[in-house]
Order: structure tokens, then C-alpha cells, then sequence
């Protein structure tokens, strides 16, 4: 009995040592990806503001893409400027051809030096729907092009899916902390779930080290002041192509900055 | 003193099982939470889900955790028959009764495993009827035909398991072998169908579009069904043997007699044996499943090895490194109980060294949790120069060096007595030095070379590694194998002579492979995310997210104790078979004393029966 009690505590022991490391590497929930509603009459920058929510979201396209990274392309191309080379990628194959093309037979042309492996985006897992590739198309042009797409774009793929329901959502409507920095991209280049850093520094207890002040400089004139071992221009650049600067309400900001500002890190 | 600590140690017990059921109570009701958002668990069962009768227990963690204690004994019940196999195998063709013994002994935790992992089994089956209906009626459109030979096979693996058991020192040599081979394959194809339903979970195939069945053959014969299935078996032999080695250890620990000691001694070492010999091969198996993995689909590739559960594989590594790190502990204190050993003792702390070092380049991550402050000393998310070690050509060349630093140890305890009288002993140890200089040399250069070329080409040199590494193990052990032919022995092994702290290494070594497998359970199930069929069925319940990591690991450390509790139970009714049969008590002296003798108990007759029969 009293081995059977040793041998008990020392699983026990063990057992939570195994937990305890568990414990302490990064923790995140994972939730299914949000359906997002989307009007049958979108502006084209409405457009855009939604396909990138979705690049950045439910399109899992970040996991492999960048956009304009430092490093060079990840799995497959880096996504900065293909809004100006797909005009050019195909012959005879309009920038939107192409884009619709890459999203719905995604093995059909291979860029040079890359391996086909992406999948099929109208198709589970990822399962977009055809209004919301407009939007991804729109995005995609808006990367060193104009976007031409409209939710009127008829594409010859089509009706494979179900369409979406279209109660409305307007961007720049009210949205809370969380929604505001998915809808604007900061989680791309921000890590919020902890302290290691991706891109830019990571702003998981960023209240405890800036005012709501240097929060509000921070957000609205990103150069006045530059994190340490961090790369000036990045972000004016990045948001303003996001047309965060454009699109922001007063009510969004100040939200943005109060959320910002209850990051303590726990 | 000691009378006092006994009398506290029951208590503690109970006080440790109390906190246990409380925290399990906290785990299962923390699931039904998101964030600090309490989710409304449907009471009733409502879109293609149930729930569990105790309100607010998550039926995910339910299922979760029958799940995983069903396949550690799954697990179990079929290596065990395997490696006896082999050992009766072994004393039938020597005529050393000892392995006969052996096997039988492993033989005899069976009959009560298989009990357990059939119940278990029936549970897992309501609890998917009853908890995930929709899962369940989906699963059963494609595979209904399979289910018929697999409860066929089920009744078949009972027959031959009980007549292999039963059997013993019964029928003939022969006969039983036969038996043990049935046993085996009936067990081995059980197991690849149920497999082929976990893998179609995982990578679909043979069904249309909608979902719909087009070829139950391609459904079965999906993407990492043959992967699965190769990995389980060498998995499972691992897994089982650690199990076994843990029974030789308990029961060493309780041992009355020398010859007892040196008995579960040798059980103990025959067990890590066959954990160790598993496990070397097991990485590689694991790299083949998760090539087919990315084949499949690079979108669940990336999931599993780049994203959300990156951060899994350092822990995996952790486990992983420890497994080494004791299995070579409890080889290093085997050698003190060889006559001749102690020639080799001078090569433990370089042994040792080695696989700190390998242990410490495998479980580096890539990026690194740090505060600010400290992120910005680093120059970003990668440290300077230990960010260089987080990466793949690092990692596997660590891995490749451990298990060829395992494998000189088990070498060098393999020589421990024995002195080579063959003439060329002097070029067969150069020879194997010189293997062992080039492939350590490939596996370090190529490592090396990973860093300066692309993601593609860097991913194709890990093939040559492994291939180095498997041909020097084979290389060599044939080289030692004729060299110590006929070998002088400097003394028998002296089995028993074993410090109780190598038990506890066994103990450590069964409890991490346990641990393991619930956390690749946990990967193989989590990387669909909210995906009960990945792109097929999706999860719409409240528990369609993934947990973070440190739920699951309490999760998978609940699981392990009840497993190990389970196990206990299994290691005590197995003991009873060669406990004394129970005599009464004699009372106080009566007029009846001169009355008629009690009659022996019937259950004194089978000691005896199972002495003769081994």
C-alpha cells in the first residue's frame, strides 16, 4: 500500500509539472471564423474595407501570404502590388480575370517558383461565398491598383456557392475595441495575445506603458514617436492603405484608444 | 515515526483524490466559459448535439476524455500481444523457460485490459450516439459497412486473446504461437479500421461535394489512414512497453525475495527495451504522417505545425527530450549491476552532455514570449542567436543526434560483460567509430547547409539525415552482432541489483508516453478546429472553439491520472493470480477443535495450476 501511495504521488507529481508547462507557454482560444453580413450595394472602398477583414480573417490568406513583408514571400506570393501585376500575369486575362482565377481554380497557373498547394477558397474549409470574394477581389486590386470590381461583377464561377444573406453592416458604423483593430488590420502586424512581438511591438499590455495621450499620438501619427528596433514608415504606410485615416469615425478612435488603453497584459 | 507517516499517507490519499474530482469538477465546468463569457449550454439536444445530464459539464470534455482513456488501452491491448509474441517466440527457439515466463507474465495483464478497453469502447459509442448525433449519424453513412467486420474481428481478437491466455502450457508450443499470431493480426486490423474512421475525420476522401459517399474503399484509403496506422503500431508497442516496464517496477518494488527482485528486475529492463527500441523509430513515422498531412491539405498543415499549435511541439519536445533523457538514466544505472561496465562509465557524462545539448536545441521555440523591454534588447521577437536554433534544420539535426546518442548507450550496455575474442574486434570498433563519425557528420553538415537554402530543398534534407541515422543503427548492431559472437563474459548480469530510483525512472518513462499520446490526441483532434470532418462536417456547437493550450493540458493530465488509477486496478487484480490463497483467521480455541477440518479454498488451486503451467 505504501509503494502504491508513492508511486501515486510521484504520477501526481509529474502529471503537474506536465501541466504546469502547458500552462506556461502562450495560451489563445481559436474561434470559428465570423460570417460576415455584406450589402448587395457596397461601395467599391466598402469593398475593399471588407475584402480585408477577410484576408485577414475567415480567408485564412495571412497564413501563407504576405503583404509586402520584409522577408520576402512566406509559402506562396507576396500579395503587395498585385492589384498592378495581375493585369499583366495571364495574357488576354483582365487583373480581375486573374484574381477570380487565383481564388476559384487556384491551381490553374502557378506563379514561377512557387508550388501549387492553395486551395480552392468558394470550397470548404474555407467556404467563401461569392459576394465575399468580390469583396477579396476588390482588396486584392486595391494592392498597387485601382479597384474595378463592383458587387455587380459577374464571374463565370458564380453560383457554385450559396450567396449570403445581405442585412447590412456600413463600415465606419459603431464597433468596439476588438472590432475596430480586426477591421483595420493591427492584429496582422500586432501581437495582442502576449508579449512577443511580429511585425510591430506588441501591444498586449500597451496601457500600461503609454497614457491614452501617447496612445492617441501613437495611433494618429505613428513616426512622432518609434518603438525601439522597430522600422519608421511602416505603419503611416500600412494604415493609410487601409484607408483607416479616411474611414475612422471620432467615436471608433476613441473607442480604439480606450480599448488600447485597458491592455495591462493579463 | 514510520507507524505515523503510514497514518497520515491514507489520508493524503483521500485529500489528494478529493482535490482531484474538485478540479475536474472546475476543468469541466470552465469548458461551458468563453473568455468570461458564461456560454448557455442547450440543455436538450438541439441541432445535431446533446448534452450532458450534470448541467453545465461541457460534453466535449466528456467525450474527450473517454476518448483518449479508450485508446491508451486500446493501445495497450494490442502491443502487449505483440512483444509477447516475440519473447515466447524467443524461448521457444532458445529453450530458455525465462522468456516463456516472461510472456506469460506480460500476458496476464491483458485479460483484465481488455475488459477495461472494451467497456471503455462502449462508452465512447453512447457517448457519440448520445452527445454528437449528427457526428455520429454522418460517420455512420459512410462507414456502415465496416462496422460489421470490425465487432466480427472484436469477437475473434476475444477468442484467440482468452485461448493465448488460457492456452498457456495448455496446448503446444506451436499451437500457442499460433494463437499469439492470430491474436495479432485479428488486433492489428481492428485497429486500421478504426483508424480509418479517425483519418477520414481528419482527410476526408471517396465522398462528393456534398458530402455524399462515392467509394467506401477511397473513404477508408484516405490521406493519412496507412500513415495513422503505421504510426500507431510502432506508438503502441512504445506505449505498451513503458506500461509493462511500469508493472516490472511496482512489482519489484514490492518484491519478498531476491529471485522476485532479479525476475521484475529483467521485466522492468524487457519493458524500457521494447519502449526504447519503439520509440527511435517513431519520430520518422511522425514526419511521414505529417508529410501526408500537408499533401492532404497545406491550409491543415500550416495549422498544425505553424499555427495555433506551433507551441504544441515545444511541449512535444519537452516530453519527448525527457523520454530520452530517462530511458538513458535507467540504462546508465543497469550498467552498475554488469560485471564489466564500469570500462564505459567514462562515457556517460559526454552521453549525457550530448543529450542536454540536443534536448536544449529542440525544445528552443522560434520566437519567444518576452516582455517588452526585453523584446527590444533581443532586437525583436527572435533571440539574437538562439532564435537560429528554433528552426527546423536545427531541430531535426538535435533529433537525429539523440537518437543516435540513445542508441550508443544501449551499445555500450549491450557490451557491458562481454569482451570480443574475434580477431578483427580492433577494425570492427574502428569500422563502427568511423560510421558513427560520418553519419553524425551528414546529419550536422546537412543541418548546417538547411540554413542556406530554400523552405522546399531545406524540407528534402532531412531525408538523407534519417536514412544516415537508420543505416548506422543497423550497420553497427550488425557489426557487434558478429563481433560479440562467442564473447568472453566477464560475469553475469547480477538481475536485481537495480536502485529503487531506476523503478522511478520506468514509472517516469510510462507516465510521459501516456502524457504524450493524450497530446498528440489532443493536435490531431484540435488541428480541424471547428471542424467535426475537416471541410465537410462543421462544428456548430458551443464548444466549436479550440481551447487554449493550458485547459488541454489539464485536460490530458486528468485524463493520465484516471488512466493510471485504471491501471492500478489492472496491476492489482493481475498481482492476486500469485498472491497465497486466503486461509481464515484462526480464533480463539473452542470445544469444536476437534471438529472436521476446513476444506482448502478453490482458489489456492490455481497458484499451483499456474506454477505447473509456466
Amino acid at each position: 500500500m505504501k509503494n502504491a501511495l508513492k508511486i501515486f504521488g510521484f504520477t501526481f507529481v509529474v502529471v503537474a509539472f506536465y501541466s504546469y508547462v502547458g500552462h506556461w507557454v502562450p495560451q489563445k482560444e481559436t474561434y470559428p471564423p465570423k460570417t460576415l453580413e455584406i450589402r448587395a450595394d457596397l461601395t467599391t472602398d466598402e469593398m475593399v474595407e471588407i475584402g480585408q477583414q477577410i484576408v485577414a480573417g475567415k480567408g485564412t490568406c495571412l497564413g501563407c501570404h504576405t503583404i509586402g513583408s520584409e522577408g520576402g514571400a512566406l509559402r506562396f506570393p507576396d500579395l503587395a502590388g498585385v492589384g498592378a501585376r495581375a493585369k499583366s500575369r495571364e495574357e488576354g486575362h483582365t487583373d480581375i480575370d486573374y484574381l477570380s482565377e487565383a481564388l476559384y481554380e487556384p491551381n490553374a497557373f502557378i506563379v514561377p517558383g512557387f508550388q501549387p498547394g492553395m486551395p480552392t477558397i468558394n470550397k470548404p474549409p474555407i467556404g467563401l461565398t461569392d459576394q465575399e470574394i468580390l469583396t477579396v477581389i476588390a482588396y486584392l486590386e486595391s494592392l498597387g491598383g485601382t479597384p474595378t470590381v463592383t458587387m455587380d461583377t459577374k464571374l463565370k464561377w458564380q453560383g457554385q456557392t450559396p450567396a449570403a444573406p445581405t442585412p447590412a453592416a456600413a463600415p465606419g458604423a459603431k464597433m468596439d475595441g476588438p472590432t475596430i483593430v480586426q477591421t483595420y488590420l493591427c492584429v496582422t502586424c500586432h501581437n495582442f495575445a502576449d508579449a512577443s512581438h511580429t511585425v510591430g511591438p506588441s501591444l498586449y499590455d500597451v496601457g500600461d506603458r503609454l497614457t491614452k495621450a501617447q496612445l492617441y499620438e501613437a495611433v494618429m501619427d505613428p513616426d512622432a514617436t518609434i518603438a525601439k528596433g522597430f522600422p519608421a514608415g511602416v505603419m503611416p504606410a500600412t494604415l493609410g492603405a487601409s484607408g483607416f485615416y479616411d474611414k475612422i469615425s471620432t467615436q471608433n478612435l476613441k473607442t480604439l484608444v480606450e480599448y488600447l488603453a485597458s491592455l495591462k497584459g493579463h | 515515526m514510520r507507524k505515523r507517516a503510514s497514518f497520515l499517507l491514507k489520508p493524503l490519499f483521500f485529500l489528494t483524490f478529493g482535490l482531484l474530482f474538485l478540479f475536474t469538477w472546475d476543468w469541466a465546468h470552465a469548458a461551458t466559459h468563453v473568455g468570461n463569457v458564461l456560454v448557455n449550454v442547450p440543455q436538450e439536444a438541439t441541432d445535431g448535439y446533446g448534452s450532458f445530464p450534470i448541467a453545465g459539464v461541457s460534453p466535449r470534455v466528456i467525450m474527450w476524455i473517454v476518448a483518449e482513456l479508450h485508446l491508451m488501452f486500446a493501445a495497450f491491448v494490442l502491443a502487449v500481444p505483440m512483444f509477447a509474441l516475440i519473447i515466447e517466440f524467443i524461448g521457444y527457439r532458445s529453450g530458455d523457460e525465462r522468456y516463456d515466463r516472461l510472456a506469460y507474465e506480460f500476458t496476464k495483464l491483458l485479460s483484465v485490459s481488455f475488459s477495461f478497453t472494451a467497456s471503455l469502447g462502449a462508452l465512447l459509442t453512447f457517448a457519440l450516439i448520445i452527445l454528437y448525433p449528427k457526428l455520429t449519424t454522418y460517420l455512420v453513412s459512410i462507414f456502415s459497412w465496416t462496422f460489421f467486420p470490425y465487432v466480427l474481428l472484436f469477437f475473434l481478437e476475444a477468442v484467440f486473446l482468452y485461448s493465448y491466455y488460457y492456452g498457456w502450457g495448455k496446448v503446444s508450443p506451436r499451437t500457442h504461437l499460433v494463437l499469439g499470431l492470430l491474436l495479432n493480426l485479428t488486433g492489428t486490423a481492428i485497429m486500421f479500421i478504426a483508424d480509418a474512421w479517425l483519418s477520414f475525420m481528419n482527410t476526408p476522401a471517396g465522398i462528393d461535394d456534398a458530402g455524399h459517399l462515392v467509394n467506401l474503399w477511397d473513404a477508408v484509403n484516405n490521406f493519412t489512414w496507412m500513415p495513422i496506422n503505421i504510426h500507431r503500431l510502432i506508438a503502441n508497442i512504445a506505449f505498451g512497453g513503458s506500461i509493462a516496464g511500469a508493472y516490472g517496477a511496482y512489482k519489484f518494488l514490492g518484491a519478498k525475495t531476491d529471485e522476485e527482485r532479479a525476475h521484475y528486475d529483467w521485466m522492468g529492463y524487457m519493458g524500457n527495451f521494447i519502449a526504447i527500441i519503439a520509440l527511435l523509430p517513431l519520430p520518422f513515422a511522425g514526419y511521414y504522417l505529417g508529410k501526408e498531412i500537408y499533401a492532404f491539405s497545406q491550409s491543415l498543415g500550416i495549422t498544425l505545425m505553424g499555427g495555433t499549435f506551433s507551441w504544441l511541439f515545444i511541449v512535444q519536445a519537452v516530453l519527448i527530450g525527457n523520454l530520452f533523457l530517462a530511458a538513458n538514466y535507467y540504462l546508465w544505472l543497469g550498467m552498475e549491476r554488469i560485471p564489466g561496465a564500469d570500462r564505459y562509465r567514462k562515457f556517460i557524462k559526454y552521453l549525457l552532455a550530448s543529450i542536454t545539448l540536443c534536448f536544449l536545441v529542440w525544445a528552443t521555440p522560434h520566437s519567444l514570449v518576452a516582455s517588452v523591454a526585453e523584446a527590444r534588447k533581443m532586437g525583436g521577437a527572435h533571440h539574437p542567436m538562439l532564435g537560429v536554433l528554433g528552426v527546423m534544420s536545427a531541430k531535426n539535426t538535435a533529433v537525429n543526434i539523440l537518437i543516435l546518442t540513445t542508441y550508443i548507450s544501449f551499445l555500450l550496455y549491450r557490451r557491458g560483460n562481454k569482451e570480443s575474442v574475434v580477431p578483427w574486434a580492433k577494425t570492427g570498433n574502428l569500422i563502427q567509430f568511423l560510421i558513427f563519425a560520418v553519419a553524425i557528420s551528414i546529419v550536422i553538415f546537412l543541418g548546417i547547409y538547411g540554413y542556406f537554402v530554400e523552405a522546399s530543398v531545406r524540407i528534402g534534407l532531412s531525408v538523407p539525415q534519417v536514412l544516415s541515422v537508420l543505416f548506422t543503427m543497423i550497420s553497427v548492431t550488425v557489426i557487434d552482432v558478429f563481433m560479440f559472437k562467442g564473447a568472453k563474459i566477464k560475469g553475469p548480469i547480477q538481475w536485481g541489483k537495480m536502485p529503487n530510483r531506476a523503478q522511478y525512472a520506468l514509472f517516469f518513462i510510462a507516465i510521459t508516453f501516456a502524457w504524450t499520446m493524450g497530446l498528440m490526441g489532443y493536435v490531431r483532434a484540435g488541428m480541424r478546429q471547428h471542424w467535426h470532418v475537416y471541410g465537410v462536417l462543421e462544428d456548430t456547437s458551443p464548444d466549436a472553439f479550440t481551447p487554449a493550450f493550458g485547459f488541454a493540458a489539464n485536460v490530458i493530465s486528468l485524463t493520465v491520472l484516471i488512466f493510471f488509477s485504471f491501471i492500478a486496478i489492472v496491476f492489482w487484480i493481475t498481482g492476486l493470480s500469485s498472491k497465497r490463497a486466503w486461509k481464515p483467521k484462526p480464533g480463539p480455541p473452542t470445544d469444536g477443535d476437534d471438529a472436521a477440518p476446513v476444506p482448502e479454498p478453490v482458489s489456492s488451486v490455481k497458484p499451483a495450476l499456474e506454477e505447473a503451467g509456466s
